[in-house]
């Protein structure tokens, strides 16, 4: 009774947060789980064939978003937490929207992106059939202290799900870790050959999991991805089960997916290299859940990459809006405006707040040095810690005419579409992304109304 | 010529400290001084005798550990280097280092002890944002660290105004011996405080030339601008 109870007044919470307009997505969740300790238990109890959980720093919503649209496509009804809300709270609240004023949940799966920490809590409620770890990157110091502390948590997180299958980024020595010599069955994904995007930057957890000295690699891709091995013991990259090969760059990205003997042709059309790995993260757990080739050509063509990745808006230039929260995430969106050879501006927006990580330091392991090229004549910078930013420029030997510092961040956006140029980038962390988004989103409005 | 010797970076660096370093050799070529950066492997040997300034950055427990198991091999070379003057600077993890110990829990990692200090594992992490007031004037940075470091009879690196610092309770931040800075100001330290990346510069240069007397003046504008910002935010927070 007190679960039929939990949900309706979940559901009344989630009606009156609609109304005003919130996307509350944890409160309801965590509402019902104090009047019902075992709701999750009971609703998640309920889902017919498989649950899947993304685990990783990078690209989790990405890639289990576009999980959730593979399964959906395929005529399976999955419950997934689409916002985000990715704590024990937010997984409730996704269960208890996905279910009936009775308690009833009609679905076949469920989808469910996981922050790192809460894992372990979370598996005392539901036992996920797989677990997807994109990748292990330093992120959110604040919080963690240190990606060791992270993947402790996975680690107690794993014991408490002995029997689900781990689909893991072959080509992270820190993802891959957790199959090596693991009881649990395994399966990686990676990129499978030398994509000649490798450069010097700052070196991140390049050292062997298993005993700790230096690894090496066949080739490397970027941040400490690529074909790693270990001189002093044997742990080295596995197998790869769903390997990309005969990458091609263009406006988007082509590959060829190869699983044994079968070769899956994939192409989307947006860029960046990392979404290589988001594609593979969610198309290895479909495809074992018996998603068609035709399905996942079809949902991944369809595809928009989730809001501030490499978004584009249509201003009176072209703007590429993207989120870029930690060093591996930064210096990949690097590579990506430097990837468009057109002639171009870019702002970088960094705040401190508690949601970003009040420490700032990560900006020195960003190559800002790479974006001092002829092809970007000016940037913008915005956001609370623009001062920061700008220091850490003037060390890349961009010289000051060719920067602005606007904390208004409208302005400083109408400043960087007015620069002569053909195209913008501007590269957000976090909490700046929604209002960056927000202000775009009104210009293409506003532009709407006068054409 | 400055020869700047940055230790193990594989391994220690954990919170920017390729910042630090970069503000080293951009100050040297913005005055047209020469200066070469060396990094060092874990298995490589440290030509002490050729160094002008050390950098020892922070990492995780289980990096600081293998730097640990190395550096008791070059204790005596390193304790040589601090007493003959040569400039340290060693930024949390590698701040730890520099002295006895490093309790945790159920451990001790021991340090190279060339100062007389002390570590221990303490609850909760200090973190944030940190202001201390030293010779150098007001020096602004960010710590996030789990150790309490007691420095005993050593002169501290300066005054907490805000933040915590070594322990947390003294008031005190980082330790000053000889020609060695302990801290545990990340942020990155030296970008923003470039004071004291030239009073660094200063020593290195002093020890080999006595007679040298003052760094040509730079224009540090973007750099006073974003300490100032910060200082000036968190004081009237
Ligand atoms: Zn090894």
């Amino acid at each position: 009774m007190n679960i039929i109870i939990a949900i309706w007044v979940a559901k009344a919470v989630m009606v009156v947060s609609r109304l005003f307009g919130k996307k509350g997505s944890s409160a309801p969740g965590a509402i019902a789980l104090k009047i019902a300790p075992s709701i999750l238990k009971v609703l998640s109890a309920q889902i017919k064939q498989e649950i899947i959980v993304v685990c990783g720093t990078n690209g989790k919503t990405t890639t289990n978003n576009m999980l959730g649209a593979l399964l959906q496509k395929s005529g399976k009804k999955t419950v997934c937490n689409l916002v985000g809300a990715n704590m024990v709270m937010g997984i409730a609240t996704a269960f208890i929207d996905a279910s009936d004023l009775f308690g009833k949940v009609d679905a076949d799966f469920a989808a469910l992106e996981i922050d790192e920490a809460s894992a372990m809590i979370v598996f005392d409620h539901l036992t996920p059939h797989k677990i997807v770890i994109t990748n292990l990157f330093r992120d959110q110091l604040d919080r963690y202290g240190e990606i060791d502390i992270t993947m402790r948590y996975l680690q107690r997180a794993l014991v408490k799900a002995p029997k689900a299958k781990l689909i893991l980024n072959g080509d992270d020595p820190l993802t891959a870790f957790f199959g090596y010599k693991s009881t649990h069955a395994c399966e990686y994904f990676g990129v499978a050959e030398d994509a000649y995007i490798a450069r010097d930057e700052a070196k991140e957890g390049r050292f062997c999991t298993h005993c700790g000295s230096e690894l090496q690699y066949h080739y490397f891709h970027y941040s400490q991805l690529g074909d790693f091995y270990c001189n002093a013991c044997d742990f080295c990259r596995p197998p790869l089960q769903f390997a990309a090969i005969n990458l091609y760059f263009s406006n988007g990205i082509a590959f060829d997916l190869k699983m044994g003997d079968s070769t899956l042709p994939i192409a989307v059309n947006y860029r960046g290299f990392y979404n290589i790995y988001n594609i593979l993260a969610a198309v290895a757990p479909a495809l074992l859940c018996g998603v068609s080739h035709e399905v996942v050509n079809a949902v991944l063509l369809a595809y928009k990459p989730q809001i501030g990745r490499m978004e584009s808006f249509a201003l009176q230039k072209p703007l590429v809006l993207n989120l870029s929260k930690n060093p591996a995430g930064f210096n990949q969106a690097i590579t990506t405006v430097l990837q468009d050879p057109r002639p171009k501006n870019v702002m970088v927006v960094i705040n401190d707040n508690a949601q970003d990580g009040k420490d700032i330091s990560w900006i020195w392991d960003v190559d800002f040095e790479r974006l001092n090229v002829d092809t970007i004549s000016h940037f913008v910078l915005s956001g609370v810690r623009k001062e920061d930013v700008a220091v850490r420029m003037k060390h890349a030997l961009i010289k000051r005419p060719r920067i602005t510092m606007e904390g208004d961040l409208k302005l400083a956006l109408q400043k960087l579409l007015s620069l002569k140029g053909e195209v913008c980038y501007v590269l957000v962390n976090y909490t700046a992304l929604f209002e960056t988004q927000n202000i775009l989103k009104a210009l293409e409005k506003e532009r709407g109304n006068h054409a | 010529m400055l020869k700047i010797g940055h230790l193990y970076p594989d391994l220690l660096n954990l919170y920017g400290d390729r910042g630090n370093i970069i503000t080293l050799k951009n100050r040297l070529v913005w005055r047209d001084m020469p200066v070469e950066v060396k990094t060092y492997g874990l298995n490589e040997d440290i030509d002490f005798e050729d160094l002008d300034i050390l950098v020892l950055g922070g990492g995780s427990d289980r990096e600081q550990l293998l730097v640990c198991n190395r550096l008791k091999e070059i204790k005596q070379d390193f304790a040589q280097y601090v007493e003959s003057n040569g400039v340290v600077v060693a930024i949390c993890g590698g701040y730890q280092l520099l002295g006895h110990y490093y309790k945790l829990e159920n451990e001790k990692i021991a340090g190279l002890g060339v100062l007389d200090i002390y570590t221990e594992q303490g609850s909760p992490r200090l973190i944030g944002n940190v202001v201390v007031q030293t010779d150098a004037g007001e020096v602004v940075g960010f710590e996030n660290h789990g150790g309490r470091t007691h420095i005993g009879s050593h002169t501290p690196f300066g005054k907490v105004l805000i933040g915590h610092g070594n322990n947390g309770t003294d008031r005190q931040e980082g330790v000053l011996y000889k020609n060695v800075l302990g801290t545990y100001l990340h942020g990155p330290l030296l970008p923003k405080n470039p004071q004291l990346a030239d009073w660094l510069i200063t020593r290195a240069i002093r020890r080999k030339d006595a007679e040298f007397e003052a760094l040509p003046i730079l224009q540090d504008e973007e750099e006073q601008l974003a300490s100032f910002t910060m200082i000036e935010r968190l004081k009237t927070k």
